[in-house]
């Protein structure tokens, strides 16, 4: 009986038979399911212990205390801190990306130097000795540009710079400072903040404050507490401005108005107040109600913007009905705004007696400089970047010998942004302080990496917007997790190397005596079981009694103080207002540019946070391409299709676009997204649509001599 | 003919008799042979004895506990570990040896023992300790804590995961006999 042909099959048909009463087809099946979906680049959740641990965002110009998730002490995501005023447990779309930015591609991994037209690693050793050579032949003729807008950093950078003999010491272009230059013509002294939680009717004047102006995520939280679900409204919400952006659309009303007529729109609800009887003690009263009274008429206001005389009428009077009115004014994307606009928003405020009033607007002290020869943050916000760098372009300013670069792209983000590039080419010299290889970094002779904020210690002083004076620590959380340095750290070994004496030896020194000035300063507290608006509204505020003020900020906490700068002379400055706010003949271009930003696509420091990159609408980005934004009307009017890919010109440039036809955009204006068109950083922001801001023509505004850019006329074709 | 005839009629019984040897065969293969070779076996970085910590009086949850948000500490860290186990014993005995091991390798150098999860589930199942902590640990897992020697990690060479993490059959299984719903978004996110 041997293995013939039927018994073989037998044996097959049994084998056959049995591997059916076997795991192995069913096991085999299921394990090669699975198998499929284990491939390696599929990011694993990490095993281990979870802890939160509480630092604040640096990255997002809303400042916002963050609570950083770690597993076995490897940080893992980023979510807003409950117990920060500036958060309140909310977390804007940059905040959140800040633990994943550790890993981007496009971070600088060690010190570079220019090679031609490529970089080369080289030491901290060799990259420090250069730059104080350079810096030391170049003494006398030394700038900076910082884009950090509330670091102690800045103390000593413009202490460094001026003992090195300084060429100016610039800020990037902000609403803070807009606001700084204009309190300033009008006589005060301050920062303004905004007293959203006790104000019940806002009135928002471009600013875009639920996405990019000032303290964005608290401004959110403070509308949110007033509108609880269920129940009516606690608050009036009214935004002026030319698009339905993300503020004007969860706002109770949206009133179209160009970016170029928002004093336009202030003015003209002055005149309201103003023939209902209200008057002010403020010097320059008289002048400023004949400015208004000459031209701002409901006729004038008509014809300028074609908001009807009935409309701004019920304004005014809501305005003058509300307990707590307050109004704030701003750039729809911004920065570009002028003194005019602000000058007369805030004249609004000053008729509604709302200074230094709970729900208005409060004139902020300035936190005590710790660094000897430092300048005050607003002697910093007074240089005009933009005029500056055209300035240098055109060869009507001296180039400076060096320039550094701190935590900016003034190559990216600045209007007319080619002039700004070519301007930054002229200067021989240039030391980029950056986290990533941004546009500005790529054009810079040496690249010294700044550690991300959590992976160093900084700070957060009163960012712009806020209400009350705030103080927050930024600490490490984790080791760096390329070949990076804090650039406080550099810039106090290159003084040492220098002989420039700055008082101290490294960077959390200078932030331990910044902290030990705010213990001792009257009225200050840790918001804990009372926060800064409680204050504000009446609330006894607690004492900062003993207790250790540093442990309490690296615990999350924030130092706050409610209060202001004594005034003296806060005047309407009726002589700026009557040059700079004109109501005009009303619309006479066919398309007016006006940006708008969002923090999800990063600021020009940040570049697009990767992992945001999916969460752009393909109304605003497909493939290569962005989108500008109109309405039918001007899309009839310039013969345009939605979907069209059309050329955008302006200052001397030209974008491409596609239409997308959208009816929340004001008749007349193109909205074009920011944050896009990048030439650096990784393949996630690099050559995805274009950069508009580029498009935008900066002007002088009569008056203020200020640069402004907040609508720019573009050609369409 | 007739010499065909006895061929078939030997052939069929030929036939039967292999297909029962292939039908044996292929049982022993697929219930014996086949594991064997589907999973390869791992041993614990660290042979750690779990009933030497148990007669110590130690509980389970001083090492394995719920944080105060109700999430699984799971395993202690090397840190934790480290507060008793911090020198070496110089001990020679095999448990003194294998905590000397421990010093050396793990608490003097901050790195974190790579210990065989045995029910470590895939990423994308959330499963919270939190809410079964009414049930008894070793409902779920081999009951360590009366083992001296840590059981052998099996790991499935095609999936890559433990032998023992639990199947979906089985907490559905389990779901539906507790009357708790087995909705997808029960336990996926």
């Amino acid at each position: 009986m041997g293995l013939d042909r039927r018994a073989f099959l037998g044996l097959v048909a049994g084998g056959a038979v049995g591997t059916m009463f076997t795991p192995i087809p069913w096991k085999l099946i299921d394990d090669a399911s699975i198998w499929t979906q284990n491939w390696s680049w599929i990011p694993k959740v990490p095993k281990g212990q979870i802890d939160y641990v509480a630092t604040s965002s640096k990255l997002c110009p809303a400042c916002e205390g963050l609570k950083i998730m770690r597993v076995a002490g490897n940080p893992v995501s980023a979510g807003g801190n409950p117990d920060h005023p500036l958060s309140r447990g909310g977390v804007s779309a940059l905040a959140r990306s800040e633990v994943y930015m550790l890993y981007s591609p496009a971070r600088i991994k060690s010190p570079m130097k220019r090679s031609g037209k490529t970089f080369a690693p080289i030491t901290w050793e060799q990259a420090v000795l250069e730059i104080s050579e350079k810096l030391g032949a170049a003494k006398g003729s030394v700038a900076c540009i910082s884009g950090d807008g509330t670091g102690t950093v800045n103390e000593l950078l413009s202490a460094f710079v001026g003992k090195l003999g300084s060429a100016g010491y610039f800020m990037m272009p902000s609403e803070a400072g807009t606001a700084a230059k204009s309190l300033k013509l009008m006589g005060t002294q301050g920062q303004a903040g905004y007293d959203f939680e006790n104000a019940d009717t806002v009135l928002v004047l471009g600013a875009d404050i639920f996405e990019t102006w000032g303290t964005s995520t608290r401004n959110r939280k403070a509308f949110g507490a007033t509108r609880p679900v269920g129940q009516k409204p606690a608050s009036n919400y009214i935004y002026v401005g030319p698009t339905r952006n993300n503020t004007a659309s969860v706002c109770d009303q949206w009133i179209p108005a160009s970016a170029s007529d928002l004093g336009v729109v202030a003015l003209g609800l002055a005149w309201h107040l103003l023939k209902a009887g209200v008057a002010s003690n403020a010097p320059g009263f008289d002048t400023f109600k004949a400015v208004v009274n000459g031209g701002f008429s409901p006729e004038d206001i008509r014809r300028a913007t074609g908001i009807a005389p009935e409309v701004m009428a019920g304004l005014a009077k809501t305005l003058a009905s509300a307990k707590s009115p307050l109004v704030v004014m701003g750039s729809p994307f911004g920065q570009g705004l002028g003194a005019g606009p602000f000058i007369a928003g805030m004249s609004l405020n000053m008729l509604l007696g709302r200074i230094n009033k709970p729900g208005g607007v409060y004139m902020l002290p300035e936190l005590a400089t710790v660094v000897p020869g430092a300048l005050t943050r607003a002697a910093m916000l007074e240089a005009d970047l933009p005029a500056f760098l055209k300035g240098v372009e055109s060869g009507k300013t001296p180039a400076p010998k060096a320039l550094l670069v701190y935590d900016a792209n003034p190559a990216y983000g600045l209007p007319e942004t080619a002039t700004m590039a070519k301007a930054l080419e002229k200067i021989p010299f240039k030391v980029g302080f950056a986290s990533f290889m941004d546009e500005t970094a790529a054009l810079c002779d040496l690249v010294l990496p700044n550690s991300l904020p959590l992976e160093r210690y900084d700070d957060v002083a009163t960012p712009y917007g806020s209400g009350f004076c705030v103080y927050s620590l930024v600490r490490p959380i984790q080791k760096p997790v390329c070949d990076t340095k804090t650039t406080a750290d550099v810039i106090l070994g290159l003084a040492r190397k220098l002989s420039i004496d700055l008082k101290f030896d490294n960077f959390q020194q200078v932030l331990k005596e910044k902290v030990a000035t705010l213990a001792k300063a009257s009225g200050g507290f840790v918001a804990k079981d009372v926060m800064p608006w409680q204050v504000a509204a009446g609330k006894p505020a607690p004492v900062l009694a003993g207790g250790d003020l540093w442990k309490a900020l690296e615990a999350g906490y924030a130092w706050t103080m409610v209060g202001q700068v004594a005034q003296t002379a806060m005047g309407f400055a009726p002589e700026i207002l009557a040059k700079a706010v004109k109501a005009g003949k009303g619309q006479a271009t066919a398309a007016t540019l006006i940006p708008y930003a969002q923090l999800r696509t990063g600021t020009p420091v940040t570049g697009i946070p990767c992992q945001n990159l999916t969460t752009v609408p393909d109304t605003e980005l497909v493939k290569e391409s962005t989108f500008v934004r109109l309405n039918s009307e001007t899309a009839k009017a310039l013969g345009l299709k939605k979907g069209a890919t059309v050329k955008v010109r302006g200052a001397g440039a030209d974008c491409e676009a596609k239409v997308h036809v959208f009816e929340s955009v004001m008749t007349g204006v193109v909205s074009a997204p920011l944050g896009f068109g990048h030439t650096a950083f990784d393949i996630f922001s690099k050559g995805k649509g274009a950069n508009y801001l580029s498009l935008m023509a900066v002007a002088e505004e009569p008056g203020s001599g200020m640069s402004v850019w907040t609508a720019s006329e573009v050609k369409i074709a | 003919m007739e010499e065909k005839r006895s061929n078939s009629a030997g052939g069929v019984g030929g036939m039967v008799l292999f297909g029962l040897i292939g039908f044996v065969g292929a049982l022993v293969v697929g219930w014996v042979v086949f594991p064997k070779m589907l999973y390869s076996e791992k041993t614990q970085p660290i042979r750690f004895s779990h009933t030497t910590h148990t007669q110590l009086g130690i509980e389970c949850e001083q090492c394995h506990h719920l944080g105060p948000d109700g999430r699984f500490a799971g395993l202690p860290t090397t840190e934790a570990c480290a507060e008793c186990h911090g020198d070496e014993t110089g001990d020679a005995s095999p448990n003194g040896k294998e905590i000397d091991k421990f010093v050396k390798e793990y608490a003097k150098t901050g790195v974190q023992v790579p210990w065989l999860v045995y029910q470590y589930q895939p990423d994308n199942v959330f499963f919270s300790h939190a809410a079964h902590k009414g049930f008894e640990c070793t409902k779920c897992h081999p009951d360590v804590a009366k083992m001296d020697n840590p059981p052998a990690y099996y790991e499935n060479r095609l999936s890559g995961y433990s032998k023992d993490t639990m199947k979906m059959w089985e907490c559905e299984r389990c779901h539906a006999s507790m009357g708790t719903s087995n909705a997808c978004y029960v336990c996926h996110k």
